[in-house]
């Protein structure tokens, strides 16, 4: 049995969401050791930061579906990391979005989640997407707005504590 | 295009997705307690997508060991090298039910010829918990020599070193 696996690569107005690559792994590991990283249960040791990305490859693998590197169009410059999370003994896949300090106040969080939320149910036809955040993750929780999300119901991690359920509106459908 | 290795009672292969009830159950295990496991079943399974993932970022990794004319896989061994290891390891790790076969054995000597000839390395390692005896009788059949100097690739977890001579390229 082959291996070989594509995984799509998205463009929207200033951002390609592609592959995570080795060079992808200083910026990575600035990320999750920083104090940025705390709304994903870190900040991390800088070690672990290539088994993670390494995971989010592998997680395309496993589930067919899968988080993209962020990325200047232009540049290449990694921005962080979204897509759909969907680990082990996680309620439903998600949207995550872990954006790295270079690219904070651009809006490009929001770009890329909507590239990401328009790839669920326009290509993958899926009924729902939600996203799974912290009750102090404010960042995040006005994401969740301006993307017109709804707060549902809850979820409890046994590492990560008590995850809000947020779903995501479906463009021309009901939420 | 999927490379192999082949030994005379062993398939080595890229590992799959296919393979990842199996992957997961061992680092689910207390049996792999030594080997970076016993992990529960959530960082079980984030330990097994970064195993799939190393071959993508990295271009190598742990071959799935298979037997030849039965692709389910029945450990993981070979080249790995993680950003923050201190030098270049060849590991492995038989899941429950196929010790006892010298497979590590047969697959670590391929692993090694191949890590030496298509990756180019000279110093490898075999990075062993102190209470693995198994695992150290293994890198002692395997020509590795205790170095009791070489760094570790975590402080705080005690960590013996076992080094490959190095052979000509």
């Amino acid at each position: 049995m082959s291996v070989d696996f594509r995984i799509p690569e998205l463009e929207t107005e200033r951002l390609r969401l592609r592959l995570p690559r080795m060079d992808d792994l200083p910026a990575h590991e600035d990320f999750r050791a920083s104090p940025r990283s705390k709304g994903v249960g870190g900040p991390f040791d800088r070690p672990s930061s290539f088994a993670h990305l390494s995971g989010i490859i592998g997680q395309w693998q496993l589930r067919g579906y899968g988080r993209w590197m962020v990325a200047d169009k232009v540049t290449d410059e990694p921005f962080g990391v979204v897509g759909i999370y969907h680990p082990a003994d996680w309620p439903e896949p998600e949207i995550g979005w872990s954006i790295y300090a270079n690219a904070e106040g651009r809006g490009i969080a929001h770009e890329a989640a909507l590239a990401t939320r328009d790839y669920v149910y326009d290509t993958l036809g899926w009924d729902r997407i939600v996203s799974l955040i912290m009750a102090d993750n404010d960042r995040s929780i006005r994401l969740a707005h301006r993307m017109g999300c709804t707060k549902t119901t809850a979820f409890v991690h046994p590492e990560l504590g008590h995850l809000d359920i947020w779903v995501h509106a479906k463009p021309g459908g009901t939420a | 295009m999927t490379m192999t290795l082949q030994t005379e009672r062993l398939v080595l292969r890229q590992p799959h997705g296919g393979d990842a009830d199996a992957i997961i159950a061992y680092y689910n295990t207390e049996r792999s307690q030594y080997t970076g496991g016993n992990l529960g079943r959530f960082n079980a399974w984030k330990q097994t997508a970064a195993m799939l993932g190393h071959w993508d970022i990295a271009g190598y990794g742990l071959w799935a060991v298979t037997a030849r004319g039965n692709d389910d896989i029945l450990g993981l061994v070979g080249p790995f090298y993680p950003a923050g290891w201190p030098e270049t390891e060849v590991g492995w790790v038989v899941f429950e039910g196929s010790e006892g076969k010298g497979y590590a054995f047969e697959a670590a000597k391929a692993a090694l010829a191949d890590a030496r000839s298509r990756l180019g390395w000279r110093d490898i390692v075999h990075y062993i918990a102190p209470e693995n005896a198994r695992s150290i009788k293994l890198a002692e059949r395997l020509g590795a020599v205790r170095d009791p100097d070489a760094a570790t690739p975590k402080p705080d977890d005690p960590c013996l070193v076992y080094r490959q001579p190095k052979v000509a390229a």
